[in-house]
């Protein structure tokens, strides 16, 4: 089927599959986590509304930072695609 | 016994087996506590067994789903030159079993929460039955986009003598069976939550529901996504390239894609669930809850959103 | 499929170099600026203190948009409210497109969906330069640790990237989905609830979200 198979491509096909790997289960955490901050910002409005704005700015924040290891698994995905 | 009757067989296995897990747990918590609700008020016990019939009843579609799906492998003709190939054949049946296991967990979730809320106050038995069966519904629809893309494998064509376009087959199975695990899950929460606050807050009915929607409507797109992406894998032609990198780019695609929709959809219904609480609390200030979930919400799911470029990024590299 | 893939291209030579428009994106924007046109054409007509239907809608919609930039943004709102209220008719009348036969939402073309997020990351990081001061604003990259400056700036990036491919994935999945549906039934009584599910629903709700995360990503830029 895959007839001389080299090194490079081999390389090559493992990196490209890391890349879903990676994205795919990395992407996991993060979206549970910054649902849940979401979550926790729209009970915390329902007690004091007037601190809506306020709750509004710490619930992002908090979600940024918690993207971060999203993000990092994207910049991993897109070096195993676009750079190895 | 040829191989692709012996797949069909191992799809169809897969698909029963995995396809019972969230129907299974989820209306084991409907039944439980339909049975701690009695304890509280046996007055109404008769109304709760009714409500908690209909509540498994909807929670168990999507494994009735799976149900079919494997009786068509089971019975399918693999002996006519038109039939699918193994790929395609195990796909469907994961992709089915995967897909049922959010929707049948989310419903039952859904119903299990109703029943509490019937025990509490059964006097809004009837709004709390028609929000848990409304969101319900939204969430068995990551487990219909499952069945649709079952159906396209099962039924799609011969099978192609090329390796990389049989293995997309079972990518789009897999991709689209984990993508709507998330999904199903999450819409199921937020239902469970709007039926709960229906019951705290009758009058406010009209706008749990629409709060319910409208958060169960943006759980859905990691879903969506992987519909998407499924249904690109399945109309990739046959006369793509045969190379090691293409095949891994394939199974990168379709686990990128599926599996990386499972949180944002997971989390995305937990935010819809607290929203729909905060208006059963206080409905009068509705807009503003729908809005701080609907930026929380939009934020949380940046990461599906990363998975869709990457596995869109990966199918041009095919 | 071939619906979904199909391109109608426009080649234009001009000074030896060879420009490639995509046609059908072009003039289905023409049609939702034609559209928006004739809607504010129709509501500022005759306007008066009673307002007419056109009128009642645009003043419905201006106001709600209105509350919703004075509250996150404070008192440089009116620069911003245009920008914002623009935006959300923009991509809202794009998603409706979709749902008129023989017409498709520009909104599927990655090339309308990516500058329209441009345009909100620009306008605020301007923002934040303006406020912050540019050295305050660079210094920012550097925070927690000076280590940290390539995710930081990854990180800002990947915000245009989720904010375009959101709208893109939704309407472009939707498309997929009412095609291939429509082709499984035979035409036969479904396609149309998806239209108005796809088109109406997720189309309005995407519409609100996107020009909703315009508005927070400013906002952040101004109170950070």
């Amino acid at each position: 089927m895959f007839d001389q198979i080299t090194g490079s491509e081999l390389i090559r096909a493992f990196a490209l599959l890391g890349a879903g790997l990676c994205m795919g289960f990395g992407a996991i955490g993060p979206g549970i986590g910054e649902g849940f901050a979401a979550g926790k910002a729209c009970e915390g409005i329902s007690r004091s509304p007037e601190h809506a704005n306020l709750l509004t700015r710490t619930m992002l924040v908090g979600q940024a930072v918690s993207e971060s290891t999203g993000i990092y698994s994207l910049v991993v995905a897109l070096l195993l695609i676009f750079v190895v | 016994m040829d191989t692709v009757a012996l797949s069909a067989y191992l799809g169809a296995g897969l698909c029963m087996g995995l396809g019972a897990i969230g129907a299974g747990i989820g209306e084991g918590l409907t039944g439980g506590d339909a049975a701690r609700s009695m304890d509280r008020q046996p007055a109404v016990s008769s109304r709760l067994m009714r409500n908690m019939l209909i509540g498994q009843a909807v929670a168990e579609s999507a494994s009735i789903f799976a149900l079919v799906v494997s009786m068509l492998l089971i019975f399918g003709d693999y002996s006519s030159p038109t039939s699918p190939g193994p790929a395609a054949l195990i796909g469907a049946g994961l992709c089915m079993g995967l897909g049922a296991l959010g929707s049948g967990l989310g419903g039952g979730m859904a119903a299990a929460e109703a029943m509490m809320g019937v025990g509490r106050n059964p006097g809004a038995e009837r709004r709390v039955t028609s929000v848990m069966l409304i969101g319900q519904a939204v969430a068995q629809t990551p487990s219909i986009f499952s069945f649709v893309v079952s159906l396209l494998l099962i039924f799609g064509g011969a099978e192609t003598a090329n390796p990389i376009k049989e293995s997309a087959l079972l990518m789009s199975g897999v991709a689209m069976g984990f993508g709507a695990i998330g999904s199903g899950a999450g819409s199921g929460i937020s239902a469970g939550r709007a039926s709960d606050g229906t019951s705290k807050r009758p009058a406010a009915y009209s706008k749990l529901i629409s709060t319910m929607l409208v958060g169960q409507a943006v759980a859905q797109t990691p879903a969506v996504f992987a519909l998407m992406v499924s249904l690109l894998l399945i109309f990739v032609p046959d006369t793509v390239s045969v190379t090691l990198s293409s095949l891994a780019a394939v199974i990168g695609c379709g686990i990128s894609v599926g599996v990386g929709g499972i949180g944002p959809g997971i989390g995305a219904g937990f935010a819809a669930a607290e929203a729909a609480s905060a208006v059963a609390k206080n409905p009068l200030k509705e807009t503003l809850f729908v809005r701080t979930m609907l930026t929380g919400q939009a934020v949380a799911q940046s990461t599906a959103i990363y998975a869709l470029v990457i596995a869109l990024v990966l199918l041009r590299l095919i | 499929m071939e619906e979904i893939t199909r391109q109608w291209l426009w080649v234009i030579n001009l000074w030896g170099h060879e420009f490639t428009l995509n046609a059908r994106t072009l003039v289905m924007t023409w049609i939702v600026v034609g559209v928006i046109f004739l809607f504010v054409f129709l509501a500022t007509r005759r306007a008066s203190l009673v307002p007419h239907t056109a009128q009642n809608v645009a003043e419905m919609m201006i106001e709600a948009f209105k509350g919703l930039t004075d509250e996150s943004i404070g008192e440089r709102a009116p620069s911003y409210f245009p920008l914002i209220m623009t935006t959300f008719i923009f991509v809202l009348i794009s998603n409706w497109l979709g749902m008129i036969p023989f017409l498709s939402e520009p909104t599927r073309d990655i090339n309308t969906v990516f500058p329209l997020g441009l345009i909100g990351f620009v306008v605020a990081h301007a923002t934040s330069i303006r406020v912050k001061g540019i050295r305050r604003y660079i210094k920012g990259y550097f925070e927690p640790f000076f280590i940290m400056f390539p995710l930081n700036v990854i990180g800002e990036l990947a915000k245009v990237i989720s904010i375009s491919f959101r709208l893109y994935g939704n309407i472009m999945g939707g498309a997929i989905i009412i095609i291939v549906v429509s082709e499984l039934v035979h035409n036969w009584l479904l396609p149309p609830f998806l239209q108005f599910f796809f088109g109406f629903f997720v189309g309005t709700i995407q519409a609100l979200v996107f020009a909703m995360l315009t508005l927070t990503y400013i906002s952040l830029a101004i109170h950070e």
